[in-house]
């Protein structure tokens, strides 16, 4: 509840005072706000945390107030049922109401509802083509917004029926400037560095930042939020072991090899985040372009593996060893 | 199928609803025995002659039931084993001590019959228990037979197998007491018949208990003698040891007597016999099948009679006159269709299919020597592989490893354990074995996805059968190599099993299942530590420990250093 | 009497004896009264199952140590029944989903269920939740932690999980992102000396420190299997020596024969002879991957350095069809196999190598 509360918190009430992206709030929907009635259907895309739900949200409640927002708007998420009957039924049903243009207190208000499909990239794909004629018939009072992180799993009839949205991961400075805020408000005693790690650790996603600064500063009530702290609750492999790691992988013997990955699962550490961490060292590493590839092309097996429940000691371990023959003094 | 057949246990009324209830020829053969007998279902009647009843008969009933032995010299029984049971019988039907009469043999060897027999020229009274083929198919096909017994109370009293069986047995006494004011020489032989591994498999766990429990108690109270019968098949011999371990049969005292599968001789004559008859009465609707023909049918049945006579009459039939050989070619389709039966391979031509005339197990091996011994054709025609492929030259396949493999009746990954079990006595090659061993490893991997595995099993076998025959490059002459039993299903069974006994016996250390077999189980088995019951020191002993042959090293410590110093000298 | 393991097993957080900073900033998390669901990982052996016990009786005190195994029946909307083993006291309920095979779902949404609906019967404990520990997340199916997520936030108000896996690996993203993630490291070799050290002070036995260190060694820093080495050693012979023989599990010293014998030869008879020998691992309890992975360890210490990354390689290969496949010998035998072929080759050419 409180990681809602948080974040809830520190995003919008109202639109474009909220956490929403900057290029955003002074994009297109404030204008699409304006036009009021001619407001088009809606597709927004982008990885998590840059604020997608918030932004219709804060919209939807700018729109139309608190009373009206109950009956205006339905919001439909992955862990809501949205097979196919459902878009039948209760989709349907809800966009043939029909509503007025005004509010209770008069003031003007759009003469349509809004129904907001999060996460429509889980849909089925025979419930969005069940979506295709609700939206057409129902586009005098209803307008959809859908929200999905991969664009290419929306079936082509409903992208061309929407207007698309993309939205980038929040420039770092934006994301520390919204951490350096909670951090005031909440008044936490922090470090900068523990920002920028923060900042880095959450790669654009600004709700996993800020609910990590949340874990943090439950854990260290009385202490300073310190950088280590942010990168232990990330789970994130500290860059010195994954330097070392892969300076053992290029020199090293394999034995070496084999204690280094063997310290390493002792210590905890999911595969995955080794692996993934390891791939960014790998690209900005001085190695030839055929060289990198070929690692990387190890690397993708690895976490096929990996995803299909492999031992991550083996897998890591084959991986260190491919490596090896890929090191600049070995060719 | 749960039949409870009582016919004369309560009185006349009930004999009456078990007939109407019944097929039409129950009804029919209960008059002809004079009520006596009530017959068992008509699949597994064994199949004798019934002379002087024969002009009662309709025309389209099943020979077997026609020809239902109803004397002592009808029975295709060996007259030893008749004269055994039936002085058991006499012995144990005096009124004064019951007993218990284990029956086994394969299946159609005419046990049943036997009883039957016996008991009607004794003048005495049978009621019959049949298992349920299995125990958690309760569909209406049971129900027919199922409130015969039952609807005099609860109709559908869904009780547990070994309950309803305890239930039987208790009705069976308490009836039979209240007869025995009348008719003093009644008794019940009753007897649970386990078809076929499935069934045994399926009823094992209560057939077991309830055998072990409802018999003791039978055998304290009752005064009339209880005959189990019991088919083991070829392959499941141990149904009949798994039923009535031995000391339950010396506790309780339980006679066994084995039957043989019927003698050719004898069966030859029963069919002569039958069709003699038939001829004489049919009115040309039959042709009489010649002599080999006759002889196929009675090698083809290997001792099952009552197959046998179904062969027959299929064989005789009118309408098989359709090809050039029908008679062959419907024998050969009905003993296809009947898969049980063996013979010794006989015609043993490659292009026509005698295979139904085997037993599936003999054959099974057949087909896994047709893979394994890898018989390659030298063909004048085969394609020439560019040189660089030249190490992937085979001469070409004699067999068609999907058509053995579909005419071994197994399924694909069966075959393959199979194959699994015995391809590395036809390898002499580290190279070959290599291969082979990696393409058994990719045919586990292709069905190993539930959802596409139905379609992919055959691809599965057929990865498994080429790439062992492809990888088999050095075809030495092995000659005669004993194929065994795949290991693996027991293996994995067992592993199964001990490890659910594992968590269960040790669930109070509250530990994850693999830390628990792999950290605590071995330490405990070095611990003196006292355990709570005895269950868990047997558990520990047997599991915990690990035969450990102290193995010389010699081998292994000479060989690094060796190659250490060749790279030395190089 | 109880095993040492279990005996001297730390029962608060204060008491720990190591990774004792994330212990106080546990005990921040209790005392700060909003308790969010946990994702405590690490290997096995390093102390997950502690900390989390120590958690819960820092938050309802001793009662949870009250622990008893109920055995209970969860019938699936498919009417099968499936039964499972819980432990519980009365503020927490364990439970190991993996034992319900791939209907881990159904198990898991009845439990946190009727968990959540039961009211905490003491209201002096000051919390209002009560606690679901689920231990081997990493083997739930997708499908189960995808239904996971629904119930963690639908019972938000009345029960938390802690959820217990060797690895976040194979933990989904939106769990993880869900939970407070702890990562429980293994001890380091001086900190198992210290707590065996400690241990047997307690038993009144004095341990020598390079039998001490030898056992940390051998133990590869899983504390659990140390102290039972430990108390096998005690078993075999006390005093303890120095230079005495640490007592290893039975199956490691049968995959180390397995491996010698590999190594020694290398035709399909000793094939089926070591097929034999895996068949024998197996029905003693020890699970496909742990053979393989043992057996690789074993390999990779008796062949030649130039040889290792090709044995890492096919080790890796195989132990993931192991994972997918449905019979584990195949592959077992096909890394063998591999193995076998591989290791005969190059011998065959150091041979070569040196009639030149």
């Amino acid at each position: 509840m409180y990681v809602c509360v948080c974040i809830k918190k520190k995003k919008s009430s109202s639109h474009p005072s909220g956490g929403v992206h900057p290029s955003f709030s002074s994009g297109p929907l404030p204008e699409a706000r304006k036009l009021e009635g001619s407001l088009p259907n809606l597709l927004f895309y982008g990885p998590p945390g840059t604020g997608k739900t918030s932004t219709i949200l804060a919209a939807a409640r700018e729109l139309y107030g608190p009373e009206l927002y109950k009956q205006r708007v339905l919001e439909l998420n992955a862990s809501d049922e949205r097979g196919i009957q459902v878009i039948r039924e209760k989709v349907k049903n809800f966009a043939q109401l029909t509503v007025a243009g005004t509010r209770s207190d008069g003031k003007p208000c759009p003469p349509f509802k809004i129904i907001i499909l999060d996460e429509a990239d889980s849909m089925t794909a025979p419930a969005q083509a069940a979506l295709r004629r609700t939206m057409e018939k129902e586009s005098r009072s209803t307008r959809f917004c859908l929200i999905c992180n991969y664009i290419s799993r929306i079936i082509e009839p409903l992208t061309s029926r929407c207007s698309k949205f993309r939205f980038n991961p929040l420039a770092d400075q934006v994301q520390e400037k919204r951490l350096l805020e909670i951090c005031e408000k909440e008044k936490l005693k922090y470090t900068i560095e523990s920002i920028l790690a923060l900042v880095r650790v959450s790669e654009g996603d600004l709700r996993k930042a800020i609910t990590f600064l949340q874990s943090a500063a439950r854990l260290n009530v009385n202490n300073e939020i310190t950088e280590l702290a942010v990168i232990e609750i990330a789970g994130v492999v500290p860059t010195k072991m994954i330097n070392d790691l892969l300076q053992v992988c290029l020199k090293g013997s394999f034995e070496k090899q084999e204690f280094a990955v063997m310290s390493m699962v002792n210590e905890g550490y999911a595969a995955t985040q080794i692996l993934s961490q390891l791939h960014d060292c790998i690209i900005e590493q001085d190695l030839s372009d055929e060289h990198k590839s070929v690692i990387t092309e190890k690397m993708a097996v690895v976490d096929k593996c990996l995803s299909d429940g492999a031992d991550e000691y083996l897998q890591l371990l084959s991986l260190c060893s491919a490596i090896v023959p890929q090191a600049p003094q070995n060719n | 199928m749960l039949s409870f057949l009582t016919n004369c246990s309560v009185d006349q009324s009930f004999i009456d609803l078990t007939g109407q209830n019944l097929f039409d020829c129950r009804e029919k053969r209960g008059q002809i025995l004079g009520s006596q007998i009530e017959p068992m279902r008509p699949r597994k009647r064994k199949g004798e002659i019934c002379s002087s009843d024969l002009g009662h008969r309709k025309q389209d009933e099943p020979w077997v039931d026609r020809y239902t032995p109803c004397s002592k010299v009808d029975l295709a029984v060996h007259k030893k084993k008749v004269e055994e049971v039936e002085n058991w019988l006499k012995v144990h039907t005096d009124g004064s001590q019951g007993g218990l009469l284990l029956l086994t043999g394969p299946s159609g060897c005419g046990k049943t019959a036997t009883i039957q027999v016996l008991s009607l020229e004794l003048g005495l009274r049978i009621q019959e228990w049949t298992n349920p083929p299995k125990l958690d198919s309760y569909t209406n096909s049971q129900q027919v037979s199922f409130d015969i017994f039952m609807s005099v109370k609860s109709k559908f009293h869904l009780t547990s197998q070994s309950a309803q069986f305890q239930e039987f047995l208790l009705r069976a006494n308490k009836y039979n007491c209240l007869k025995m004011v009348g008719d003093a020489r009644s008794f019940f032989p009753m007897s649970i018949q386990v078809f076929d591994k499935y069934t045994v498999f399926s009823c094992l766990g209560c057939a077991h208990s309830c055998c072990a429990v409802s018999s003791r108690c039978f055998v304290k109270t009752s005064r009339f003698p209880l005959v189990f019968i019991v088919s083991n098949s070829p392959s499941a011999d141990s149904s009949s040891r798994f039923l009535f371990p031995r000391e339950l049969m010396e506790e309780l005292h339980i006679s066994n007597i084995s039957f043989n599968p019927v003698a050719p001789t004898t069966m030859m004559k029963v069919l002569t016999r039958i069709l003699t008859n038939e001829d004489g009465k049919s009115n040309g609707r039959v042709i009489v099948p010649d002599q080999t023909v006759l002889e196929m049918v009675c090698s083809g049945s290997s001792g099952d009679i009552r197959s046998a006579i179904n062969n027959l009459q299929f064989a005789s039939q009118k309408e098989a006159l359709r090809g050039n050989h029908p008679l062959k070619s419907k024998v050969m389709a009905v003993s296809r269709s009947t898969l049980r039966k063996k013979s010794k391979p006989k015609n043993g031509q490659e292009g026509q299919p005698p295979v139904g005339m085997k037993d599936t197990c003999l054959f099974l091996f057949r087909a896994l020597g047709k893979i394994l011994h890898c018989k390659k054709a030298e063909c004048a025609f085969a394609l020439q592989l560019p040189s660089h492929l030249s190490q992937h030259h085979r001469e070409s396949l004699q067999v068609d490893p999907e058509w053995v493999i579909e005419h071994s009746y197994v399924s694909g990954e069966f075959f393959n354990l199979y194959l699994h079990q015995n391809y590395l006595d036809f390898f002499s090659e580290m190279e070959d074995v290599e291969k082979a061993s990696e393409y058994m490893s990719d045919a586990d991997l292709l069905t190993s996805d539930w959802m596409s595995s139905n379609t992919m099993r055959e691809y599965a076998s057929s990865v498994a059968t080429r790439g062992l025959l492809h990888s088999n490059s050095q075809q030495i002459a092995v000659g005669f190599r004993p194929l065994h039993k795949p290991n693996w299903l027991l293996v994995s069974k067992k592993h199964r099993e001990n490890c659910l006994a594992a968590q269960f016996l040790f669930r109070h250390f509250c530990m994850t299942p693999v830390s628990l077999q792999t950290e605590l189980l071995p330490y405990l088995a070095k611990f003196t530590n006292p355990f709570k019951n005895q269950a868990e020191i047997t558990f520990i002993q047997d599991v915990g420990h690990l035969p450990l042959k102290r193995f010389s090293l010699r081998y292994s410590s000479y060989s690094i250093p060796f190659i250490a110093c060749l790279r030395c000298t190089r | 009497m109880s095993l040492w393991v279990d005996k001297y097993r730390p029962t608060s957080l204060g008491k720990l004896d190591y990774h004792q900073e994330q212990a106080s900033q546990l005990k921040n998390l209790v005392q700060c009264g909003d308790f969010p669901h946990l994702l405590v990982y690490g290997p096995s052996g390093a102390g997950k199952k502690t900390r989390i016990m120590c958690l819960l009786r820092e938050l309802y005190g001793a009662g949870v140590e009250k622990l008893r195994i109920e055995h209970q029946t969860i019938v699936a909307p498919s009417k099968k029944k499936i039964e499972i083993n819980t432990i519980a006291s009365n503020y927490h309920l364990e439970v190991n989903p993996s034992d319900a095979g791939y209907q881990d779902r159904v198990v898991i949404q009845e439990l946190i269920k009727t968990m959540a609906q039961s009211q905490q019967i003491q209201a002096s404990t000051q919390r209002e939740f009560k606690v679901v520990l689920l231990t081997e997340v990493d083997r739930l199916t997708k499908d189960a932690q995808h239904a996971l997520r629904r119930t963690m936030e639908k019972y938000m108000a009345t029960c938390r999980l802690v959820l217990c896996s060797t690895s976040t690996s194979k933990v989904i993203g939106p769990i993880r992102s869900r939970c407070l993630a702890v990562r429980v490291p293994l001890p380091s070799t001086e900190e198992v000396c210290n707590v065996l050290t400690s241990v047997c002070k307690k038993e009144g036995l004095l341990l020598p420190p390079e039998l001490a260190k030898r056992i940390s060694d051998k133990s590869g820093r899983n504390l659990r299997k140390a102290l039972l080495m430990c108390e096998a050693c005690r078993v075999q012979q006390y005093p303890f020596s120095a230079d005495q023989d640490v007592t290893e599990p039975d199956w490691e010293v049968f995959l180390r024969e397995t491996a010698n014998y590999i190594v020694s030869q290398q035709t399909p008879q000793r094939l089926l002879e070591v097929r034999g020998r895996l068949y024998e691992l197996l029905t003693h309890c020890i699970p496909a991957d742990i053979i393989m992975k043992g057996l690789v360890r074993e390999l990779l210490n008796n062949c030649d350095g130039h040889l290792k990354p090709e044995v890492a390689h096919m080790a890796a290969y195989y132990e993931h069809r192991l994972q997918l496949g449905n019979k584990a010998i195949y592959h077992l035998e096909a890394f063998t196999a591999k193995f076998m072929a591989v290791y005969k080759k190059f011998m065959e050419d150091g041979l070569d190598g040196m009639m030149f």
